[in-house]
């Protein structure tokens, strides 16, 4: 059964890749998975919106997998947002179908990707949160609503970076130091001295 | 009407970045009040037939809203709304962006004109905005049943459009405190964080509550503040928004301790009394380069 699901949403994916959102039918999906189209309705009852939402939810857990493992030995606090700010940032400008979609189709797009950003959020506040304990928190900062904010900050700036330049390591360092960690963690840490010449955003 | 391409949303997609200019260049010249609704161009009863479609949006959206709608609640002919608005709906939808964006810039030029510190200004202009977004009856009728007409607006490179858009007009306000482009990264970054709130509403934090702003601010904003300073902004800031000058004698509380002293050697020189800060550092030299 997982098998089934997995195999009609990795060719439902090939389909939006090729075709859009718009354009892509449960026909279309069942040919591409080689299952019939029973299948593809027992697999997602609600049909074709069903599967639609569920892709796309399934390529953004698969984006945050990726992003996960990224950041897998990064150690310390500033190295896990620094590699996780840049790895996504670049993966976000380097996602081709993304990027279509977001052309083409973004009312198609929009009201899921905003749905599945609370539960990304919820998950990079998870995951921050040892880290945070690890690290040791500024005076008075709760750890929850500090992972919480640091969630928010993260999804903003990874899918806008406004004035940052987000492939600038060294502006990166300074996003991370300054403008997520400087309330939020006690003192600086073993990596914490911003490197000189930064220069910021703008410019 | 769901579609991106309608004649609305590119309608929007053009005033949104007029609307901005405009605003920007009178707040430029010194006359935020010129586009404040009593002073905005056009008459009365165009400032009537927008809030009258304001009503409309708030209960029917973009896609059930008529002219004949619009006349109605304003209590006006459908020719006058003609007369006024020759474009006909499109162009009336268009100019509700353009007022709903003005109301809302005037309304923080006001707020963060007022503000006697730093802390003031930031607690006052994401509380003001936040509220704003709060209780704009027509924009939660279209999150709810049109999201597709806002969201776009927000994600990815729209919602750079508008973080560069808000923080360009509102960093002028912070001036007073620090250098224009240390204002463009504070300003941007509290955009950030009214937008994320208002999209996502927290329950343990609630920006249109002044004191749980101001902790958020104090708690978050203001040290990384004096962080992105320390950093190297070739500026005079003067520190004393971010609390008493006995808090400026305590290092830590103006920046990170250790290293501080050895990159800004010239903090030294100046008493802790001293209400400005200046650095001077390699950092500073460098950063000066990348000045606009």
């Amino acid at each position: 059964m997982g098998d089934t699901r997995q195999r009609i949403l990795e060719a439902t994916y090939a389909c939006v890749a090729r075709w859009g959102l718009a354009k892509t039918s449960v026909e279309d999906a069942a040919r591409e998975a080689k299952v019939s189209r029973a299948t593809v309705y027992r697999t997602f009852p609600g049909g074709r919106d069903e599967l639609i939402s569920a892709v796309v939810a399934w390529a953004t857990l698969e984006f945050f997998i990726e992003l996960y493992e990224q950041v897998q030995g990064a150690e310390s606090l500033e190295q896990v947002m620094e590699r996780g700010i840049m790895f996504a940032h670049r993966s976000i400008v380097e996602h081709e179908v993304l990027q279509r979609v977001m052309q083409t189709e973004p009312e198609k797009l929009l009201p899921t990707l905003t749905f599945e950003s609370i539960r990304i959020r919820q998950g990079i506040a998870e995951f921050l949160v040892p880290f945070l304990e690890q690290r040791g928190l500024a005076p008075g900062v709760d750890l929850r609503e500090a992972a919480d904010f640091l969630a928010r900050m993260v999804l903003s700036y990874m899918s806008a970076p406004g004035r940052w330049d987000l492939e600038d390591p060294v502006q990166v360092a300074q996003l991370v130091r300054a403008e997520l960690l400087a309330g939020v963690v006690a003192g600086p840490g073993p990596d914490a001295p911003l490197p000189p010449g930064s220069t910021g955003p703008g410019g | 009407m769901h579609t991106r391409g309608s004649a609305f949303q590119v309608v929007v997609d053009g005033v949104v970045d007029g609307v901005v200019d405009r605003v920007v260049d009178s707040v430029a010249d010194g006359a935020v009040d010129a586009v404040s609704p009593a002073t905005a161009p056009g008459s009365p009863r165009r400032v009537r037939i927008i809030d009258a479609t304001l009503d409309c949006l708030a209960r029917h959206g973009t896609t059930k809203t008529t002219v004949d709608d619009i006349a109605r609640q304003a209590g006006v002919s459908r020719a006058t709304v003609y007369r006024v608005f020759p474009g006909g709906r499109d162009e009336i939808l268009a100019a509700v962006v353009d007022t709903e964006m003005a109301r809302l810039f005037s309304a923080l030029g006001v707020r963060l004109g007022e503000a006697g510190d730093l802390t003031e200004a930031l607690v006052g202009g994401i509380v003001e905005a936040s509220t704003r977004l709060r209780n704009h009856a027509a924009l939660a009728y279209l999150v709810e049943h049109e999201p597709e007409m806002v969201l776009g607006h927000l994600a990815f490179d729209e919602s750079d459009r508008l973080l560069v858009a808000a923080s360009h007009f509102t960093a002028p306000f912070l001036a007073r405190w620090m250098s224009p482009r240390e204002a463009e990264r504070v300003t941007e970054w509290a955009t950030r964080i009214v937008l994320s709130y208002a999209i996502a509403p927290s329950d343990r934090m609630d920006l249109t509550e002044p004191s749980q702003t101001a902790h958020l601010v104090t708690t978050f904003v203001l040290p990384g503040i004096r962080s992105l300073h320390d950093a190297g902004t070739p500026t005079v800031i003067d520190i004393t928004p971010f609390g008493s000058p006995q808090a400026l004698s305590d290092p830590p509380a103006l920046s990170a301790p250790g290293s501080s002293t050895d990159q800004h050697p010239s903090t030294d020189q100046h008493p802790s009394t001293d209400q400005h800060l200046y650095v001077h550092s390699t950092a500073t030299a460098l950063s000066k380069g990348a000045m606009p």
